[in-house]
């Protein structure tokens, strides 16, 4: 049935875009068109990226820190587990598992949990134009993390802001690793106002969403 | 979802009797509409952005056959399977048949305008199935057994006290006793119920704000986090997407959603902006183990042959009817179907038939704000005054409107007889209005003095006026 459906629904495409006098793209220029795609007009960023991004991401509600190195790391987390009053009892994205993680945190570096107060995950790219995040789903950086915990902490290197979501598309064409199964573009911890139009933090995901950036551009 | 749109002047009246839904609605006025505004305002390229994101959807249109088997090779290639529907009926048993297969009881939704299009919760219902609307005002409309009245936010008509007594009522079901009155505990109520069904959920359903061909991904765009957080628990994700829904690559995506949030929210982004593809890879650790999408032509294969091709260029931000003052006065339940407004006014008739759709067609003023506001410019005001022409060509309006607008004509075609009797009227409104000048009442336009006078005729009909002014040099 489905089969069938599928050759009505196109034949039916055909006949009333050729009536109409559409004109379609010949098809080596489709084959242009989809894999050197173009951009269109973008809003002009007057700041350099890293500026623009911080001040982006910072007026979304997500707290920006800098640490130099990932080493820097696990003590920074250690200072936000006591000022929140948190046990050390975390989900931590398996890309970031070489860390000296100390022996006595219980750290699951697996899938999200039901009950998730706290995550740490690894961004694939900034967008300074929102002040967005970049999560590319794998075996070292599963999607529900970015989802599950009440504190969402990422770890981001500065070098990897771009200045347009155009940028990273490109980025990612250009390393070939393929699409993953989910890209999480995340600008800000999860709201409503779907009750009496008043704002509510958290609605399903995270309460509050902090960054550490690595490193200097 | 049953249709009521041929009541539009029945609900429309009364909601024009109800101080809430006039509250609520005027609200939008001083919310989205203001906020896109300020946004556009800020933005010197929003004219030549509007006009990219116009030029791809007509592009993509254009190239319609082509763009959706790119997209549909791309969704195959990355293990994804995908099934198109003829119409609502087709694309229900589709679904339902997918979820039978997978034995299942609990069913998570994203909030997907296509799936209220097709009737499927429904459906799916009717087959055993637990439906769970996830976001919020979705689900609380879906607990209220109402209807969205707005594509966007579809609880604008709840007050908080009306949701307070909702969950009061229904959530002792999962151990919530006391009643409570602020925004944020009733929300946390939502969170923690949802929380439970998203790892018991055994499908998940989305829309798709978007398809990529160049990906094979499907994009939804959120600020609760509740699609995405359905779709990736399930071990079965099934997408129901219009096949109008395709755009070429990551990068027209990413110009189309500039200009979607901006024009319904007045935002550069929302929280959530997710781009799905396929099922979970072999190393991955979480994701759904089945992934399909749910291709759906109902109506717009016809819509793409003929004057209303321009109306699939619809992104769903809702700007339309932010800004239109009928929607704003009678509010979106008026409308009596899944989409309200100005595009609803066009796309029920097309979807539903131009018989169901009643007079949504005439519940415009033709002031043209729809138009401007539209992130893809589509000529609302011409498609809703091409289809009052199609309903009176059909036979559709009434024998005492057709009779009335006859007599118009043939009055209006007669100059001389037309100026006589419209000098008679005026004298006579003159005389009677006597020194106030104006009715409290008048026979035949109560709409018009129920909440306010009016004013009787003083001095010359204005083509009397016009001719004098024309000889003075």
């Amino acid at each position: 049935m489905s089969a069938d459906a599928r050759t009505q629904i196109l034949t039916r495409i055909r006949t009333a875009l050729r009536q109409n006098g559409a004109v379609p793209m010949p098809p080596a220029a489709l084959d242009r068109r989809m894999t050197a795609p173009p951009t269109a007009p973008l809003p002009a960023m007057e700041d350099d990226r890293v500026s623009r991004f911080i001040a982006k991401a910072d007026a979304n509600g997500i707290a920006v820190d800098h640490i130099a190195s990932l080493q820097m790391l696990v003590p920074a987390l250690a200072r936000l587990l006591s000022e929140t009053g948190l046990k050390a009892d975390i989900s931590v994205a398996p890309a970031l598992a070489d860390l000296d993680w100390p022996k006595d945190w219980q750290i699951n570096f697996a899938a999200g949990r039901r009950e998730e107060h706290l995550s740490v995950t690894f961004a694939a790219a900034g967008i300074a134009e929102t002040g967005s995040l970049v999560f590319r789903s794998g075996a070292g950086s599963p999607a529900t993390l970015n989802f599950l915990p009440d504190i969402h902490v990422i770890v981001l290197r500065t070098g990897d802001i771009a200045a347009y979501p155009e940028e990273v598309w490109d980025r990612f064409r250009a390393e070939g690793q393929g699409w993953p199964r989910a890209m999480n573009v995340i600008a800000s911890p999860s709201r409503t106002a779907d009750v009496g139009g008043i704002v509510v933090r958290p609605a399903h995901g995270p309460k509050a969403v902090h960054l550490f950036l690595l490193g200097s551009d | 979802m049953q249709i009521a749109s041929q009541q539009f002047r029945e609900r429309a009246s009364e909601a024009l009797l109800d101080p809430n839904i006039r509250t609520a609605f005027d609200g939008l006025k001083t919310g989205f509409a203001a906020a896109r505004a300020r946004s556009v305002a800020a933005l010197p390229e929003f004219p030549a952005m509007r006009e990219a994101a116009r030029n791809i959807r007509t592009h993509t249109l254009e190239n319609l056959d082509l763009y959706l088997e790119r997209y549909e090779e791309a969704v195959r290639a990355q293990g994804g399977h995908v099934h198109w529907a003829e119409d609502a009926e087709d694309a229900c048993r589709i679904v339902r048949d997918i979820c039978r297969k997978a034995g299942a009881k609990i069913v998570t939704k994203g909030k997907s305008m296509v799936s209220e299009e097709i009737g499927l919760n429904a459906v799916l219902e009717a087959d055993g199935c637990e439906v769970l609307e996830t976001d919020a005002g979705e689900y609380i409309v879906q607990l209220a057994k109402e209807t969205p009245s707005h594509i966007v936010v579809p609880t604008v008509h709840k007050t908080v006290q009306e949701i307070s007594e909702l969950f009061y009522e229904r959530h002792r079901a999962y151990g919530f006793e006391e009643r409570v009155t602020e925004a944020a505990d009733l929300i946390a109520q939502v969170r923690a119920i949802m929380r439970e069904k998203y790892f018991t959920a055994d499908v998940s359903l989305t829309g798709a704000n978007f398809l990529i061909a160049e990906t094979g991904s499907n994009i939804i765009v959120t600020n609760e986090g509740n699609g995405d957080l359905a779709s990736m628990l399930a071990p079965v994700h099934i997408v129901t997407a219009g096949i109008e829904k395709v755009v070429p690559s990551l990068n027209d995506a990413s110009a189309l959603l500039r200009m979607l949030g901006r024009s319904a929210l007045g935002m550069e982004t929302t929280a959530y902006t997710t781009f799905m593809t396929g099922p979970k890879r072999a190393h991955d650790l979480d994701g759904p183990e089945e992934y399909h999408v749910v291709l759906i032509d109902n109506g717009r294969t016809k819509m793409l042959d003929g004057p209303f091709r321009e109306m699939l260029r619809c992104i769903r931000c809702g700007a339309c009817m932010n800004h239109c003052p009928v929607y704003l006065s009678v509010g979106g339940h008026a409308y009596g179907w899944v989409y309200p407004g100005p595009m609803g006014s066009v796309l029920t008739p097309m979807i539903a038939g131009l018989e169901e759709a009643g007079d949504l067609p005439n519940a415009c003023t033709l002031n043209g704000r729809c138009q401007q506001v539209c992130p893809v410019d589509i000529p609302l005001p011409d498609l809703l005054r091409r289809l009052r022409h199609e309903r009176w060509e059909a036979g559709f309006v009434k024998q005492t409107v057709r009779w009335s607008l006859g007599l118009w004509a043939w009055l209006a075609t007669k100059p001389r007889l037309y100026r006589s009797l419209t000098r008679l009227g005026m004298a006579v409104l003159h005389k009677l209005g006597g020194k106030r000048g104006r009715f409290r009442r008048l026979p035949l336009a109560g709409g018009w003095t129920g909440s306010r006078d009016f004013p009787a005729p003083q001095g010359q009909t204005f083509l009397d006026a016009w001719s004098k002014g024309a000889k003075q040099p």
